[in-house]
């Protein structure tokens, strides 16, 4: 059973959001949707000024609080570390988005980022929230995966529709291996610098494994005891957000 | 909530969900893999299969490679090609927006006539639509009336992304049979000849350079944009990666003039007054002459090994020193480089000495390095000396032809065409009434421009030197892109006016007939690379899934106005037939040079949607140029080789000393009455102060950004989304603004200000941003349409970013000086 991970190096990272887009495209999203979003910052003046970004997918914590607090355990974590919810059983209440820290979570029926919405103009004629033309063919609702129908809670499932098929045993998920690309989450295909690699963290001959020993992979708000699945790999060129904030536990 | 009415709401979603699974599974069920089917549908439906059609990205001139992924007739994915060697299996940011674009609801559907004759902002055009045939006779009706006239001079077509053989190739061949100078009149001139004709005076070599990033130690970038939209953007972010972690690692200097993601990547980012990126490389030159740091093995010594560069030192001979690659070396240090000290850099750029210096001992230190400059640079009234300046570093440090340095690119072996336009000429084409001048002016008031697309309308308008009749546009749309843009507006009231893009611009709003293109993944269409790594490449789109509408292929829409043209001209379309019929007999020259990956024809180029033939065949290796033998650079060249294969200069060298407007009269004499240089001296790399237009107090640039997609993404709601100009523009592109800057003038951080020059004004929110210069406000060149679709619409900025800049032009390259104005910002 493979614990399944995420590896994103800063330094390689070049903020382009193609990440952004490319888990829009393939998980059908709404405009402003991002399951997958880079997050901008910026610190000091010119002509010193430091400009950042931070590439934020849902942590799929080993402790999650979003599954903590969910009344009716439509958010839910598989053995394989996927968090995600069931759409037969979320009832919209939006306390897991309260409790989640990293703010990855996103209410289907917020107003439209910019109008007229999507949701009216590609109208859906059934349970589902709109139907673009160009929607995925993959549906699952009890793993969030596909259009959702409305008033739910939605979340990065880590592509749970391509990697939960990955063949048994493998370590390392690549886009760049042809015979596990197809299985590779949309936001690690897409990486043009290749700043993301996904595979098994129980797994010690696993790349992920190797980065974060080798190059001191650190979580995200680490000291709140969520236990992210994603690490970043800080190196030279990037910064976590939360590395002043860690405290000694 | 109680825990009754909590079971209810469970209970109605399960049903809901019962009832969509099977209207999911019986309507678009799956895809990649029999296994991938959701457990949900898994038992009774057979996986509907997915296909992967190869296409080629639109969104920028890259040309990458993509897999389309079409299930049941949709297309729903789009990833980058793994046979693309561009692509990589990625694609930028960009690159997923395709089906957006295909399933745009506000595209036109199929050709079109306005019936309202006024034309405006204001007018709805009153489009009806018509069939192919009516909207192609139309057009070949009025262009067969200019002729009998002796006027198809007045008839303009003018383009903006052409792609390659099969749509602005056909250009030509149209311009010469039909007998107008103006059909084909390009938007490079809005685009970057400055740079190209830089290199042109330097290298003999007109067009945008190859560089070997895998392999450089050292990257120097002047305005590029390296991480924003430089081209190609994909190869760019990808190979970023390898250059910052490999060993050793790549070391980059970004110059710019705000913060952008290219400077925050960099090891180092230098923030330059506009316009004066040539004094920084002069100065960077002069440290690695003074210094005795340039490569002796490329440029060559002293006779006697001393270093006579020495500051202010001039009157050195000429015959002291031995040049190997380079020509005019000393004169260059004796007519200018002498007095480009730091710290003289200092006083013009604002940036320090110290960090000059460092820069300059890091550049040629650091081997294989590379300098590289785009609009940023080139974008103002001395950008081609800016050019100058910086590309002659690349002499400097020997890294032209060098592994880990910059490489020119090669052409693609086509098969001929069904027919040779030649021979078609009737003799209305031929005879000498036909050579009239451009309306751009480009050859006559623009002596050395290729393009002046920005002329256009202010030369229509003014009847300078004749009016133009009819006007179709191809895959450009000034009224949004060009400085002055209501210039245009003006201009197109007063033409026929015909569109061809699928989507309701603002030019389509001024048309009398519309003949709406495919979008790309319904397209049959070659595109050849653009400079990339050297090596030939041709790229083919085929069509992903069938026109959604009542569209044809712009290069079908020429072909059949050409075939209506009487006269041996329709003739001659007739035997090219189509363009599909055009991409076989291209496809046939691929028989006799079989592509790297084994592509030898129409069918395999399909398959793989590209053609490429590696290695470069030519490597220049510590001042020796050797070919490829099928093993290895292993055969020396000669200096005659290099100059007809390479440097194809008068000298055969790198021209510190360009004999190509020094040793022409008529290029010198227009260079000193543009620019007031003196003849003398105009071919050499030299600090030519800018000027700036307007009448403002703080430069207004606009930069491009990396959802910008040429301006394809403009009625793209997911685009739009993230658009996020460094700071964050989820509706709206901001105006960076310093802070102190803002203060000054009682604007708070979100106000609503006014950008005003005497050239136009638009509204749009500020931010402080402390990363721009205080002297510079920053709006990219986004959003601000009055027309495109639902989405583009009505959104602030109220204009688009062009109406502010001031149409004035780099007088050598034509390039429009879009930096170069100066505005003020004021709050509302």
């Amino acid at each position: 059973m493979p614990k399944w991970g995420m590896v994103i190096d800063l330094e390689k990272c070049t903020g382009c959001q193609a990440c952004t887009v490319a888990c829009g495209m393939e998980n059908s999203r709404l405009p402003g949707e991002n399951w997958q979003d880079v997050v901008f910052f910026t610190e000091g003046e010119y002509p010193s000024v430091q400009v950042k970004w931070f590439p934020r997918p849902c942590m799929h914590c080993e402790n999650p609080s979003c599954v903590h607090v969910c009344p009716t355990r439509a958010t839910y974590k598989t053995e394989e570390g996927f968090v995600l919810v069931d759409w037969n059983k979320c009832i919209g209440c939006k306390y897991c988005m309260i409790a989640c820290p990293y703010g990855v979570r996103f209410y289907t029926d917020e107003k439209p980022l910019n109008p007229p919405d999507p949701r009216k103009v590609f109208r859906s004629g059934d349970a589902h929230s709109w139907n673009p033309p160009w929607k995925a063919p993959q549906e699952d609702w009890k793993h969030g995966v596909g259009i959702q129908p409305r008033g739910v809670v939605s979340k990065c499932t880590f592509c749970y529709h391509r990697v939960s098929k990955a063949p048994k045993g493998v370590a390392d998920l690549s886009e760049h291996d042809p015979r596990t690309r197809d299985y590779t989450p949309a936001c690690v295909v897409a990486c043009p610098p290749t700043a993301r690699y996904f595979g098994d963290l129980d797994n010690p001959e696993s790349e992920v494994s190797k980065l974060i020993a080798n190059k001191r992979g650190v979580r995200l708000l680490d000291h709140l005891g969520n236990k992210p699945q994603v690490y970043y790999l800080a190196g030279e060129g990037g910064a976590v957000p939360s590395n002043r904030a860690i405290k000694n536990s | 909530m109680s825990l009754e009415l909590l079971n209810t709401i469970v209970t109605r979603r399960r049903f809901l969900q019962a009832t969509a699974a099977a209207g999911a599974a019986a309507g678009f069920g799956l895809q990649r893999t029999a296994e991938l089917v959701p457990a949900s549908a898994q038992a009774a439906v057979p996986a509907p299969k997915t296909t992967i059609v190869k296409n080629v990205c639109h969104q920028c001139p890259a040309r990458c490679g993509i897999d389309v992924h079409v299930t049941d007739g949709r297309v729903h994915a789009i990833y980058g090609s793994l046979e693309s060697p561009i692509s990589n299996g990625k694609l930028c940011p960009k690159g997923y927006l395709g089906a957006y674009i295909l399933y745009d609801p506000d595209r036109f559907r199929g050709p079109m006539k306005r019936t309202n004759p006024r034309k405006g902002r204001d007018e709805d055009p009153k489009f009806v639509p018509i069939s192919w045939d009516e909207a192609l006779q139309t057009v070949a009706d009025r262009l067969n009336a200019l002729r009998a006239k002796g006027e198809s001079h007045r008839f303009a077509l003018v383009y903006g992304r052409g792609w390659g053989a099969s749509d602005a190739g056909l250009f030509r061949p149209f311009a010469r049979l039909y007998g107008s100078p103006n059909v084909g009149l390009g938007h490079s001139s809005i685009c970057a000849d400055a740079s190209k004709k830089a290199k042109l005076l330097q290298t003999g070599y007109y067009d945008y350079n190859a560089y070997d990033y895998a392999h450089t130690n050292y990257l120097l970038i002047f305005g590029a944009s390296f991480l924003e939209a430089y081209r190609p953007y994909n190869y760019n972010l990808q190979v970023w990666g390898e250059m910052r972690s490999k060993s050793p690692r790549t070391r980059i200097t970004a110059v710019d003039v705000h913060w952008n993601t290219t400077l925050a990547g960099a090891d180092r980012a230098l923030l330059i007054k506009p316009g004066t990126d040539g004094a920084l490389a002069l100065a960077i030159a002069h440290v690695i002459l003074t210094e005795g740091l340039w490569d002796r093995n490329f440029v060559g010594d002293f006779k006697d090994g001393v270093n006579r560069f020495k500051r202010g030192e001039a009157a050195l001979r000429a015959e002291d020193f031995e040049e190997k690659w380079v020509k005019g070396l000393v004169e260059w240090w004796n007519l200018e480089l002498k007095d480009r000290t730091p710290q003289w850099a200092e006083r013009v750029t604002s940036i320090p000495a110290r960090d000059i210096v460092a820069v300059a001992r890091e550049l040629a230190t650091t081997k294989p390095a590379i300098a590289l400059f785009e609009r940023g640079a080139t974008a103002h009234t001395n950008g081609v000396y800016n050019g100058l300046a910086i590309h002659a570093l690349n002499a400097l440090i020997g890294s032209m032809f060098a592994e880990g340095g910059l490489l020119h690119h090669m052409g693609v072996p086509y098969g001929k065409l069904p027919a040779n336009w030649e021979d078609y000429l009737d003799d209305y084409a031929k005879s000498d009434e036909r050579r009239k001048p451009r309306i751009d002016g480009a050859g006559t008031e623009f002596l050395m421009a290729s393009n002046q697309i920005q002329a256009i309308a202010s030369n229509h308008l003014a009847g300078k030197p004749y009016k133009l009749d009819t006007i179709l546009f191809y895959m450009t749309a000034p009224i949004y892109s060009q400085p002055e843009p209501r210039k245009w507006e003006e201009a197109l009231q007063t033409m026929f006016v015909i569109d061809t893009s699928p989507f309701p611009s603002e030019n389509a709003m001024m048309a009398d007939l519309v003949l709406p293109d495919h979008t790309y993944l319904e397209r049959l269409q070659t595109a050849e690379i653009y400079p990339f790594q050297g090596w030939p490449m041709a790229t083919l789109r085929v069509p992903a899934v069938k026109p959604l509408y009542d569209t044809k292929v712009f290069g079908d829409v020429l072909i059949e106005i050409g075939k209506r043209i009487k006269g041996p001209m329709g003739e001659y379309y007739r035997k090219l037939d189509s363009t599909e019929n055009i991409i076989r007999h291209l496809a046939k020259g691929f028989e006799e040079n079989p592509g790297t990956n084994g592509v030898n024809g129409f069918e395999s180029w399909k398959e793989k949607g590209c053609w490429y033939r590696k290695p470069y065949p030519w490597r220049q290796v510590r001042g020796e140029f050797y070919e490829w033998d099928g093993s290895g650079y292993n055969r020396r060249m000669t200096q005659e080789e290099v100059k007809a294969k390479l440097l194809k200069t008068p000298s055969g060298k790198f021209e510190l000393r360009a004999g190509y407007v020094q040793d022409n009269e008529k290029y010198a004499s227009y260079i000193e009455k543009q620019l007031g240089i003196a003849r003398e001296r105009v071919g050499f790399p030299q600090w030519v102060e800018p000027k700036f237009f307007g009448g403002g107090d703080l430069h207004f640039i606009s930069p491009k950004v990396p959802l910008q997609a040429e301006g394809r993404a403009a009625n793209l709601p997911h685009a739009i989304a993230i658009s996020q100009p460094v700071l964050g523009g989820k509706k709206t592109v901001y105006l960076e603004i310093h802070p102190e800057t803002a203060k000054r003038r009682g604007i708070r951080d979100g106000d609503r200000v006014r950008v005003r020059s005497e050239a136009g004004s638009i509204e749009a929110i500020a931010r402080y941003f402390p990363g721009v210069r205080p002297d510079v406000v920053v709006l990219p060149n986004l959003h601000g349409h009055w027309a495109w679709g639902r989405w583009a619409k009505n959104r602030l900025p109220t204009g688009s970013a062009s109406e502010v800049i001031v149409n004035r032009s780099e007088p050598i390259s034509g390039l429009a000086a879009y930096y170069a104005t100066k505005v003020f910002v004021e709050k509302v």
